[in-house]
């Protein structure tokens, strides 16, 4: 996509909705900002840049070269300045300059420094939650400059003086209540368990099973709870696999969500949220952890979890292990077999999503699925793909209705590339890809289906 | 003038020394390379190697900025190279090169202008595009056209001692020469070579205080440096007591 003419403050106006007492409460939060809020968010910031070498070394070395400037999909939607990567950490930087540097305490505006204004604090509320964390301008930066770490950061130091959005926050406190996004509770989990049964039943003449808390199964699955509503093709696809390959399974009510919008919140909350998984892995004594179709669910588990509440050893190596990953290997193994045809007149291509690819590593094994279960894969254009993919633009926290302008302009690049490809349906592994691109590909006038690797891969299944 | 130099290199040092205590004290809590990234430490040298030398990651990001960018340090490192050859181990310099003095200094002055002019330009061009890039200007500072103009008239008046040929050199060499012997001596009479001492004096002095220390700190960049293990090796955090003791 071409870079917009600049447009300042276009989307100055797409903000979440905010917090209030009743969610920033039982997340610890306070419920109101304090009275001396700018220097209690100070001592975070000082706090986190001892914490964080990503975020002192970002603070400091950015050169303003402008490299990542047109990789973001939400500036190249929308034409708003402060949405370009080097725009939006600058807006922490000017607050770090002015109290923490000698530069910025002498020279002031003349430094590029500015005091930590309710302004200040407005302008980050609007664009810290227009960052989906996403890390392509990362990518593209010579020094690997990392606006998710900024943008983490800044909403950590928000999250300090009881700055949320309402989205991320209630998010967060269902998946410590009840264990999942949604809210779903055991019994409701159970039904649309046995609801999908006999689907497959109806389908099949199989019993394949979706067990719920069985304990000494070799794998717990951890899905993104949007696949036992929303995406139940993907649901299918798991059972339908694990049936197929004779491997005992289970999922678990206490850990029911992959997704951790903690990731989203502060390091306190993506810690306590990832922690339910251990947990469920240990008291159902299973040997193997698998993420399924989540796609910072995947950023949370492989990268972070052995850390945050590790170590892991009780579990079979790798640990802990995406579905896609388990399911090429047992495809490779001969586990399972497959049927393409009845993917007949799927013209597929592979949408990576930004955590999956970007913090996760795992590029092929969709791929290597993909082929083996559609006749018919193609790949969007080279720079819009793997490590290079757009966000789908609702990723980060940022899957909330109000923004749904700056939603729909983030996916113009995806939309666009998709379009190149003359495929009619979209599969990709996460949760809220799939919830975002449908409505993007309406928006823009785009007819195709989107749904996840396992959609498909359940549909080949030979049962 | 020797004080000042002096001066100049120690808050250099001081401040990189700074710069570089700051960023080790935080540590890196958590894995957040960037996949697909090196698994193993060799592979971890060579991504960084090819950061630092090839500017990888701009060479994908913006062609036209990589060219300039990487013209202009290469032809910066090649002038600082030089400068110790011509100017400190001459002897040795052109001995090792099996080159006559006036072999030497002839190559030198053929390299020295070269890659002079080769620094500039690129100087130029990064302050066009960032005056005239609507992008770039836009998140521009004082400071960054501030590196441009010390840098330019830094590498400038070198090139002006150069083509108009008005430094003695000999003189020069003792000048260095007292320099590293903590023996100052008076510096050349000239006024290009004052103006160009000055002007390099302010800017390694500015490094520390400045963009300019992305010299050292793409080094530290834990995208780029940690190795893609986080599977294969428990990575722990030191300031999160309950987990790490685990």
């Amino acid at each position: 996509m071409k870079p917009p003419k600049l447009n300042p403050g276009a989307s100055a106006n797409q903000r979440s909705h905010r917090a209030k007492k009743e969610l920033l409460m039982p997340l610890g939060l306070p419920a109101e900002m304090p009275s001396d809020w700018q220097a209690v968010a100070l001592r975070k910031l000082d706090e986190l840049r001892h914490q964080y070498r990503s975020l002192q070394l970002y603070l400091d070395i950015c050169v303003r070269c402008g490299a990542c400037a047109d990789k973001c999909q939400f500036f190249l939607g929308t034409g708003d300045p402060n949405n370009m990567p080097v725009a939006r950490a600058e807006l922490l930087r000017k607050v770090y300059r002015r109290y923490f540097t000698p530069s910025g305490k002498l020279g002031g505006r003349l430094a590029a420094a500015e005091d930590l204004t309710d302004k200040v604090l407005d302008e980050w509320y609007a664009y810290f939650y227009q960052c989906s964390e996403c890390r392509r301008c990362a990518v593209f930066c010579p020094y690997g400059i990392d606006t998710a770490e900024i943008t983490m950061a800044a909403r950590e130091i928000m999250a300090s003086v009881g700055v949320a959005t309402k989205y991320v926050t209630e998010v967060v406190k269902k998946a410590h209540e009840i264990g999942n996004n949604l809210g779903i509770p055991e019994a409701a989990w159970r039904d649309s368990c046995q609801f999908l049964e006999e689907e497959m039943k109806e389908e099949t003449g199989a019993d394949i099973k979706i067990p719920v808390n069985q304990p000494g199964a070799e794998v717990l699955l951890v899905p993104p709870s949007a696949d036992l509503f929303a995406n139940t093709d993907t649901m299918i696809g798991y059972a339908k696999l694990f049936h197929a390959a004779g491997v005992s399974w289970t999922t678990s009510t206490y850990a029911s969500e992959a997704g951790n919008f903690g990731l989203f919140l502060n390091y306190e909350h993506l810690k306590k949220v990832n922690k339910r998984l251990v947990d469920a892995a240990k008291q159902l004594k299973v040997k193997r952890l698998v993420i399924g179709e989540c796609g910072h669910a995947w950023r949370a588990a492989q990268a972070f979890m052995d850390t945050l509440n590790g170590p892991l050893d009780f579990l079979d190596a790798p640990r802990p292990e995406h579905i896609c990953e388990f399911a090429a290997r047992l495809i490779r193994d001969g586990r399972v077999k497959l049927n393409k045809t009845a993917n007949d007149g799927v013209v597929v291509t592979y949408h990576d999503p930004c955590n999956v690819a970007r913090a996760g590593g795992m590029l092929e094994e969709p791929r290597e699925i993909l082929r083996a279960v559609v006749s018919d894969f193609r790949e969007m254009p080279a720079d819009t793909i793997r490590e290079r993919t757009f966000c789908c633009g609702a990723g980060g926290g940022m899957l909330a209705d109000e923004l749904m302008d700056v939603r729909m302009k983030g996916a113009k690049p995806r939309v666009e590339a998709f379009k190149t490809t003359g495929a009619n349906f979209l599969a990709t592994p996460c949760a809220i890809c799939k919830a975002q691109l449908p409505v993007a590909f309406q928006h823009h006038g785009v007819e195709a289906q989107v749904g996840g690797v396992m959609d498909l891969l359940g549909k080949a299944i030979v049962i | 003038m020797a004080a000042l130099i002096y001066l100049s290199v120690a808050v250099f040092l001081l401040g990189m020394g700074w710069r570089v205590f700051t960023w080790l004290r935080a540590p890196v809590p958590l894995k957040i390379p960037l996949t697909p990234g090196p698994t193993t430490a060799a592979g971890v040298v060579g991504r960084m190697a090819g950061e630092v030398f090839l500017f990888r990651s701009l060479f994908d990001a913006d062609r036209t900025l990589w060219v300039a960018a990487w013209i202009f340090h290469v032809s910066l490192v090649l002038l600082a190279v030089g400068h110790v050859a011509g100017l400190v181990v001459p002897d040795f310099a052109a001995s090792t090169l099996d080159l006559t003095p006036a072999q030497f200094s002839h190559l030198a002055y053929v390299t020295g202008g070269v890659f002079g002019i080769l620094a500039v330009v690129p100087l130029i061009y990064l302050f066009i595009r960032r005056f005239t890039m609507e992008r770039v200007r836009h998140v521009s500072t004082l400071s960054d056209y501030l590196a441009l103009a010390l840098l330019f008239f830094a590498i400038q008046t070198g090139n002006h001692m150069r083509f108009m040929g008005d430094l003695d050199i000999v003189q020069a060499r003792e000048f260095v020469a007292g320099l590293l012997t903590f023996r100052p001596v008076p510096p050349p009479h000239s006024g290009p070579f004052v103006a160009h001492m000055l002007l390099v004096c302010v800017l390694v002095a500015y490094i520390p205080f400045s963009k300019l220390m992305h010299l050292g700190g793409i080094f530290f960049s834990p995208t780029l440096n940690q190795p893609n293990d986080s599977r294969q090796q428990r990575h722990v955090n030191p300031w999160d007591h309950e987990a790490s003791k685990a």
